[in-house]
Formats: C-alpha cells, structure tokens, sequence
C-alpha cells in the first residue's frame, strides 16, 4: 500500500513535469522490468483501449493527449513507441509512462519503438537529455535496460495487430513473433529489427527501406498478412503524418502520429486511435500545447528578440 | 566527523586538497562549503589565510568561479570579521568581475554591491573607489561592464568629492567606444540616477542619459527606456516636459521598431512617471502612433496598455482618441494584435461605464467572438465579467448569447471549454426558466463531447448547477437523462454516467441517491469493462462520504452501497479490486457512524 501511495506521488510529480530522483528512476526500472519480463511479444489486450503514435519526449503534447483522450487508469492505453529522443522533456515523458505502467500494469501497455534503443538515443537526445538532467548516464542505463523488456507488438482483441514500423519478410505469422527471444539491444536486421523499422509503401511485394533498415512492403504483403492471421486492421506509427493519421490499402493498415508540431515546426496535427468494446474506431485528433499550459509566461517570447 | 580543534590544520588541509582536486565536482562542493570552512578556520586565519589562498586560485571553470562569487556575497562579511573587515573580500570579487563569462561578472557585481552595504566611508574611500577605478579604465571592456553595476550602491556613502569624482567616472562609461559597455551603463542608469540629489541629476546625469538616448546603436537605445522611467519619477512635472520631453517623442518614433516596443511595452509606467501634463499635451498623440504602429510587435504591446493608459486620460479622449484606433485593432491583419486587444478590451467598460460601453464595446466583443483564431475568441471570453459588473448579465446575454452557443459547439475545445466554465455564472443570473429553455441542451449535449476534458468540465458544470438551482430541480431536469446514458451501449457514455455521480454526489442527497442513483450504479456493477467498474468504486466511495453527513445516511451505505462495493472487491481485475477495497473502508466507517476522513477525489 505504501509502495502505491509513493508511486501516486511520483506520478504527480512526473505529471508537473519534474524529473524523480535518480534513486526513484533506478527503483522504478526495476520494478517496471519485473511487469514487462511477464509480458509476450506480442501482447494480448482488451478492447476498449486508446492507441498512440510516437511521442518523442513532447511531454505538454502527452499532457494534452490524455486531456482528450482521457487519464490513464480511466482510458486504457497502448502506446506504439518511440516515447523519446527529438523532444526537450524525454525523460519525464517516458518516465511518466512507465509509472502509470508500474502502478496500472493492465491499464497500459507500451511496446518498443526503434528509438528505444541505446544506439539511436545516443545520437537523438535522449542520452545528452539525461546527462544534462542527472548529472551522470545512470537514468540512461536504466531506462535502457527497459527497453530491452518492451514487448515488440500488442494484438486487440485478437483483430488488431499493433507495432511500431510494420512486417517483416521473416514474419508472415504472429507466432513466428512469438519466438523471437526479445530481450537485447534491437539488432540490425531480421524480424526484430523489421518489425520496428518498416514502413508500408505503394509498392508491390518488398522494397528496399532508404532509412537503411527494415523493408518498404506493399498492399499484397499486408492483405495476405491480415489474412493469413484473421486480422481486421494492422495499426502502426513510425512515420510523421500531417492529418494525424492515415489510412492505406483499403483501410486495413493505419499509421497513428501523436507529436503533434513534430520537433516543433512540423506543423501537424496529432491523433489516437479510440477503439471502442465492439473494436469500432474513432480517429481523435489534437493540436500542440499552447503556450500557457506550459507554464512558461507568454512573455518571454517578446523579450528573447532581446537576448 | 572530524575534530577540528585538535588539528587545526585539518579543513583548510581538506580544503585546499579538494580546491585543487581534478574532479570538478569536488572543486565546486568544496567552494559551496566555503563559509563553514571559514567559520572552522576562524575570522583571522579566513583573513590571513584563506582570503590570500582564494586569490591565488581564481584560474579556474566559470562554474567555481560563479560559485565564489555567489559564496562571497552571501553574508560572509561576518566570516571575516565582521564590516570593518569587509573590503578584504574586494579583491578576489574585483578579478572575479573582469572575467570573460557574463554570468560569473554578474554575480561578482551583485556580490561587490552587497558587500557594499556594510563598508564605512572611510572603507569606501580607500578600497571601494580605488576598484571602481581600476574597473572603470580597465582594458578590457568586461571590467568596464561591470563597473556600471557598482556606483548605485556606494554613492550615497561616499563623501562628496568622491561622489564628483564618481559622477565622472560613471558619465565617462555611458560614453564608452565599445556598446556593450555604453548598454550595461544604459541599464544601470535608472539604478544610479534613484541615489543622486535632484540637481546633480539634472546637471550631470541627465546628458549622459540624452546621449544614450540617441547612441547609434538600437540596442543602447532600447535599454534607455527604463531609465527614462526612473529619471522621470525624480523630476517634477515641468522638469520633465522641458528635460524629456524631445526624448520621449523621440523614442516613439524612433526607426528602430525594438525601441518602438520597448516605449510602448512600458507606456503605462512612463505616462504615470511623466505626469499629467505631459499625458494629456504629448502622450495621447504617442500612444496613438504606437496604436497605428507599422510592425505587429509594437501594435500588440500597445495593445497590452489600453486600459491602463486610459485610467490615465478623460473618458471624453478614450472615445475620441482611442476608440478609433481599438476599432482599427480589433480588426489587425495580426492575430497577436487582436488577442492582446480581447485580453485588454474589458478593461474599458468600468471606465466608460454603462452606455458608452453598450454603444462602443459591445459591437467589438461580437466581432472579437468570432474572430477566426481561437486565442482571440478565448481571452473575451474569460474577461467578460469586468464587462457583467458594468452593464448587467441580462444584456449581455441578448447581446451575446447566440454568439456564445455558437463557440460552445466550436471545434477547437479549449474554446467550448472556456464556455463551459462560464454558464454557471450565466446560469445563476439568468435563472431557470431562461437556462431551461437556452442552455440545458447544450449542457446534457457536452457530456458526449469527443474529448475527454470536456466532458470531465460538463460533469463539473452540472455539480455547480446543481448547487445554483437546488437538487429538486436536478432530480427532474438533470438525473434522468444522466442516468439514461448509463444504459448507452458505447462504453464512454456509460463512463460518463460514473463520472457525473462521483462528481455530482456532494450536491445530492439520500432520497435522490436512493430512488435514482443507486439502481443504476448497481447495474453498473457488473459491466464487462473494468474501467467502468472501478469507477463505479470510486463513485460509491464518493457516495458513502457524502451520506455519512446526511440523515438515513448511515442506513443507506449499508444497505445499498457495502453490498456492492463486498461484490468488487472480489473481481477478476486488479485495479478494481484496489479501488473496491479503498471505498470499502471508507463505507465501513460511515456505515457504523464513524465520519471518514476521506474527502472528495480531486477527479
């Protein structure tokens, strides 16, 4: 009971966007890995549940996108990845995440992005975001050794395959998912790597990906999938839509994209993807935080002509 | 814990090792324990010894040389004995104040003024203005910036050739080849002018100051401003219509638009510094200008000052002068513009009062309301109870009404939500038959808006309504089609049930709990959704505290509420058998009379 009000606390102290202490950050990794290690690969959860897009450390963005969608534990959630780098605040963003995932492991469900990895956080921000903010690479170490722990796709209701990027040439059943031994850094090529780094394309059958990792598919290869594995809808992220979202090959994949103002001069807007008990969606879309809910005085903007 | 009295050597040892250590972090912890070091070391060996040892290792990172100087300045005067003592920390503050690093010459500045404080006249004469000599034609042009900062503090205890002396000195730095320097002066100018007697001011610092006010650079030009405040508080009126007078015409049509918006972001403080003359013969035909300025920045702080300005001047100028160019603004091709205006407009109803503000403002308001950008529409919005107080709800509702039943179905939510948090107020004075028939439907329509937030504040409102038209009135105009939604096959309807109760229930009492609300919450028991169960916990949690108050509440949670929350606790989920578990000990309380010290959720 202590170890839930305590937790409560940290939650309301990530939610005012103030980092925890590394002590806290190292006990709830430790925590937060004893959940997911029970987790599968590609995690079964219920319908009703709320799906999300990358997220990329934009945590007012997050603030505003439970504000429409609901608080996590009284809308549940999936998230599809890529909670940091790009943005100024990865660390509570992704720490609040996995927060509501320790205190309502069955309210939330978070999967692997291809930013979720030590390379690609070295190079994106996240790693220099927890240098700068604890003074050492700790957090890093430990938030990375979650990532290792984060299931590599969620299945709604047994109709709804969600993943970070998209299939794999490896993979043409959700079982053969099932074998990866996931549990390691996201390697260069094969099934896991294509899972998190593949985009759809209109194409026919593969293409070679320019990202210089995973594969470019076409509408065939998602068709007999879906088919294949008695899929009404593949939904995924990964790729910065403008509208939000976006439906393709005769709305059986859809990518989600939750940053809205991606970087912050994007100009997008962002959205979720509601899926309702009898699995019918509801596409919500959200714009950036404005200024004031920030916290930050509006005039500041004025006086940096100055500086 | 060591001993410091048997080795008295041992914390300067210590100190010195970890000043000289290769790890920063050590060398930044042992200058932030400086101060209990000294007061180890004692105020003569602080003197003798460590002030020398703190000179000699002042070749280190900006972040240990910020840190000494923050140190320095934080009352450790008392450390080397006391006032008399005092300037012995000068010289260490004084290279700390040439340094390159902005910051740390900063704090050194802060830090030298604040020792100030506690020096004598002779102190000052013999230390303090040597330094300041030494800083003012130092080389370098960080030292002469810095300089600037230190006359303020020690002029009024200098004797009086010194203050001459010091009046030169710092006329000699507003003169200075390099800006940066000219700008530091033009920034502490304001400072220092407060502490000169008035004719001194006029006669020595006041040409400076023109000087500055006219430099080549916007930049200096632009930091002129606040001292033009601060030299304008000390002089009377017609002093400043003959001494500043050019100046200001100057400033607010000078080329430069930065120094345009910095008059017109300080218009307020300049007009009430200036006085009343000035106001009405130069300042209203200025701000005006500022009004119709060429660049948006300018035109939105201008905007930012209406009301304040128009306290200043007569209602007969506000309408003839001003409202013309708010009329303009209200239309700007900037957004900025008309949202700082919707922020402001308010402002003028109390000084306009009733008819003028019918006549001039209220077709403003209209057009602002539906301005195309949100902001705009949201900051009327919020500020339209200055304009309540002055012409009555009920016109401003026939006025506004349609135009607000138009924003409470506006895309963006911020905007309905806005709405939302203003119809208890309108509620409360326009009464029930009027709510009834214009604004109920649109209350029961926003329990089903697509975004969460708003339907959290649509739940909130009916609390509040509830509060204003009494609970009768609930019962027959709200809970029925609250309770209607329960049965809804979406799931988020249903929610929405569990939600309203929960926040409703502090308003409600036992006959309404019994008859109405409990039969459904208890259906609700067993929906398939968990989320829907441990909300409904949550929600019989809420109802037991708010029975515990009420007559036959007691009866009630025992019959109706522990049976129901008995049933959760032993669900197949785990976070409603956390949340079940949680209301059952606050119902277990109220049901055998004990008045629980749960309160009500922050939900």
């Amino acid at each position: 009971m202590s170890s839930i009000s305590s937790l409560d606390r940290q939650i309301q102290q990530l939610k005012d966007c103030q980092p925890i202490s590394e002590q806290q950050v190292k006990e709830l990794c430790l925590k937060a890995r004893e959940i997911l290690v029970e987790e599968a690969n590609v995690q079964w959860i219920d319908s009703p549940v709320t799906i999300c897009g990358d997220i990329h450390g934009q945590f007012w963005d997050l603030l505003e996108l439970f504000k429409v969608g609901g608080m996590c534990p009284d809308t549940n959630y999936l998230f599809l990845g890529d909670y940091v780098d790009r943005g100024f605040y990865s660390v509570e963003t992704f720490l609040l995440l996995l927060a509501l995932k320790v205190r309502y492991p069955d309210r939330i469900t978070l999967i692997r992005g291809n930013h979720e990895s030590r390379q690609i956080t070295q190079v994106y921000g996240f790693y220099d975001e927890c240098l700068r903010k604890f003074g050492s690479a700790s957090v890093w170490r430990y938030c990375c050794e979650v990532f290792d722990y984060l299931s590599l796709g969620a299945v709604v209701d047994g109709k709804v395959f969600c993943v970070h990027g998209g299939l794999s040439p490896n993979v043409t059943s959700l079982d053969q998912i099932r074998l990866i031994d996931r549990k390691q850094e996201v390697p260069h090529d094969g099934a896991m790597c294509d899972l998190l780094w593949s985009d759809p394309d209109d194409i026919e059958g593969w293409g070679l990906s320019p990202r210089g990792a995973g594969y470019l598919f076409g509408a065939d290869i998602v068709k007999t999938f879906a088919h294949a594995n008695n899929l009404d809808l593949i939904a995924r992220a990964h790729q910065l839509v403008m509208e939000g979202h976006k439906l393709m090959f005769d709305d059986l994949i859809v990518t989600v994209w939750s940053a809205p103002n991606y970087c912050y001069r994007c100009g997008n807007v962002a959205s979720i993807l509601e899926l309702d008990e009898n699995l019918n969606p509801t596409y919500r879309s959200f714009d950036a935080a404005t200024q004031d809910t920030r916290g930050i005085p509006a005039k500041s903007t004025a006086l940096q002509y100055f500086l | 814990m060591a001993d410091y009295s048997q080795d008295p050597l041992h914390p300067i040892a210590i100190l010195v090792d970890e000043l000289r250590s290769e790890d920063v972090t050590l060398r930044l912890n042992a200058v932030h324990r400086i101060s209990t070091i000294s007061l180890a070391l004692g105020t003569e060996r602080t003197r003798t010894e460590l002030i020398p040892f703190l000179l000699e290792s002042l070749d280190d990172d900006d972040e240990i040389l910020l840190a000494l100087a923050e140190e320095l300045g934080q009352g450790f005067v008392d450390y080397v004995g006391g006032p008399e003592y005092g300037h012995l920390l000068l010289p260490v503050l004084e290279v700390l104040a040439a340094v390159e690093e902005t910051l740390v010459r900063d704090k050194a500045a802060e830090s030298i003024t604040k020792v100030c404080t506690s020096l004598n006249q002779a102190q000052i004469e013999e230390h303090y203005l040597p330094l300041l000599k030494r800083l003012t034609t130092g080389e370098w042009f960080t030292s002469r910036t810095s300089a600037t900062a230190l006359f303020a503090a020690a002029y009024p205890k200098a004797a009086q050739p010194t203050q001459e002396e010091m009046r030169k000195m710092f006329t000699t730095l507003c003169t200075d080849d390099t800006p940066m320097v000219r700008r530091a002066a033009a920034k502490e100018l304001g400072a220092f002018s407060k502490t000169l007697d008035h004719d001194t001011l006029l006669a020595d610092l006041l040409p400076a100051f023109r000087k500055l006010s006219q430099d080549d650079q916007d930049s200096v030009r632009l930091l002129t401003v606040e001292s033009l405040i601060s030299i304008a508080e000390a002089l009377s009126n017609d002093e400043c219509k003959t001494h500043l007078g050019s100046t200001m015409k100057n400033m607010v049509s000078d080329k430069s638009w930065r120094v345009r918006y910095m008059v017109a972001d300080h218009f307020v403080k300049l007009a009430t510094a200036a006085g009343e003359d000035i106001v009405r013969e130069e300042l209203v035909v200025a701000f005006v200008a500022l009004l119709k300025d060429n660049e948006a920045e300018v035109r939105t702080a201008a905007a930012g000052q209406i009301p304040g300005f128009a306290q200043l001047v007569d209602r007969e100028v506000i309408l003839a002068r001003l409202m013309p160019c708010i009329r303009d603004l209200s239309t700007d091709q900037s957004q900025h513009v008309r949202a700082a205006l919707g922020t402001q407009i308010s402002g003028l109803a109390p000084l306009l009062g009733k008819d003028a503000t019918i006549e001039h403002l209220l077709p403003l308001f209209l057009q602002l309301l539906k301005d195309e950008f949100p902001d705009v529409r949201l900051n009327i919005i919020s500020k339209l109870e200055m304009v309540n107080a002055v012409i009555g709800i009920e016109l401003l509702s026939k006025a506004l009404l349609p135009a607000i039943v138009q924003l409470a179905e506006d895309k963006q939510w911020r905007v309905r939500q806005a709405i939302i948090e203003y119809i208890p107020l309108l509620a409360k004075q326009l009464g029930v038959q009027f709510f009834d028939d214009q604004l109920a439907n649109l209350c029961m329509a926003w329990l089903g808006d697509p975004v969460f937030s708003i339907r959290e504040a649509a739940t909130v409102n009916l609390r509040k309504l509830t509060e204003v038209f009494g609970v009768d009135w609930a019962k027959s105009a709200i809970i029925p089609k609250v309770l209607a939604m329960g049965n809804n096959v979406n799931y988020l309807f249903r929610m929405t049930t569990v939600f309203a109760i929960t926040t409703m229930a502090p308003a409600l009492d036992t006959d309404v709990i019994r008859t109405s609300v409990l039969p459904t919450i208890t259906d609700l028991v067993s929906d398939r959704i968990p989320n829907i169960r441990f909300n409904v916990a949550k929600a019989l949690e809420v109802l037991a505290t708010s029975l515990s108050s009420q007559a036959g509440g007691n009866e009630l949670v025992t019959e109706g509420i522990l049976p129901n929350l008995e049933k959760l606790r032993n669900d197949s989920d785990a976070d409603v058998r956390f949340f079940a578990e949680k209301g059952l000990a606050t119902a277990q309380a109220v049901a055998s009379g004990e008045a629980p010290e749960v309160t009500m959720s922050d939900a």
